[in-house]
């Protein structure tokens, strides 16, 4: 069993119930699919650097999961044709790290910003 | 005896001087370690936006590792991490 971080962005216009749908959808491929899930992560609404098919912000989830190459390249397939989601990133990594917490930071970092801004 | 001691910590002090004049100043180190290796070093990870954005320029280049003093270990390290951080539109 390999150890893979797997990210998605999904369009901005999605409400949460369509993205909490979402999560169990590929949570459920990543499951019929010899895979075992570690951790989700949502980073919540980001702004994207630069426009992605004219959207300029995203909502992240980020999987933690255990599986083979049959599992990621199942998830993957499956998420090229779906046309909720902007990208997808897969990354195998050696092990986790559960502590360190980049984003939920970062959010609140941005929320102050724009706070300020107003 | 107290002024003995002083004489020969003057002495001293002038061969120190000497010595310095003689080699270069080890004070001043040319070569910066590497930021990124060692005890209590930042690890490099494609999340951590924070850490990546001190290595690339105000256009969104990766910055040689000349100028940020990184090792070639860490800066192959690094230059994975952005591209990933790109792909993501985090940076």
């Amino acid at each position: 069993m390999n150890l893979y971080e797997h990210t998605i962005i999904v369009k901005q216009s999605h409400s949460k119930n369509q993205i909490e749908d979402l999560k169990t959808k590929y949570s459920k491929i990543i499951e019929k699919n010899e895979g075992e899930i570690v951790k989700i992560d949502d980073w919540g609404l980001l702004n994207l650097s630069y426009k992605i098919n004219n959207n300029k912000k995203g909502s992240y989830i980020h999987f933690k999961l255990k599986g083979n190459g049959l599992t990621v390249s199942e998830l993957e397939k499956n998420e090229k044709i779906d046309k909720n989601l902007l990208r997808f990133l897969t990354v195998k990594v050696k092990e986790f790290d559960m502590n360190s917490n980049y984003f939920n930071q970062e959010t609140s970092n941005v929320k102050e910003s724009q706070e300020k801004n107003k | 005896m107290k002024d003995r001691f002083r004489k020969n910590r003057k002495k001293n002090s002038q061969r120190n001087y000497n010595k310095l004049n003689l080699f270069q100043a080890p004070k001043f180190q040319f070569k910066r370690k590497c930021p990124l290796t060692g005890k209590n070093a930042p690890k490099v990870d494609y999340k951590n936006i924070k850490l990546l954005k001190r290595y690339i320029s105000e256009n969104g280049k990766i910055l040689p590792s000349r100028i940020t003093s990184v090792s070639q270990r860490k800066q192959r390290e690094l230059s994975q991490s952005i591209k990933r951080a790109r792909i993501l539109a985090l940076i």
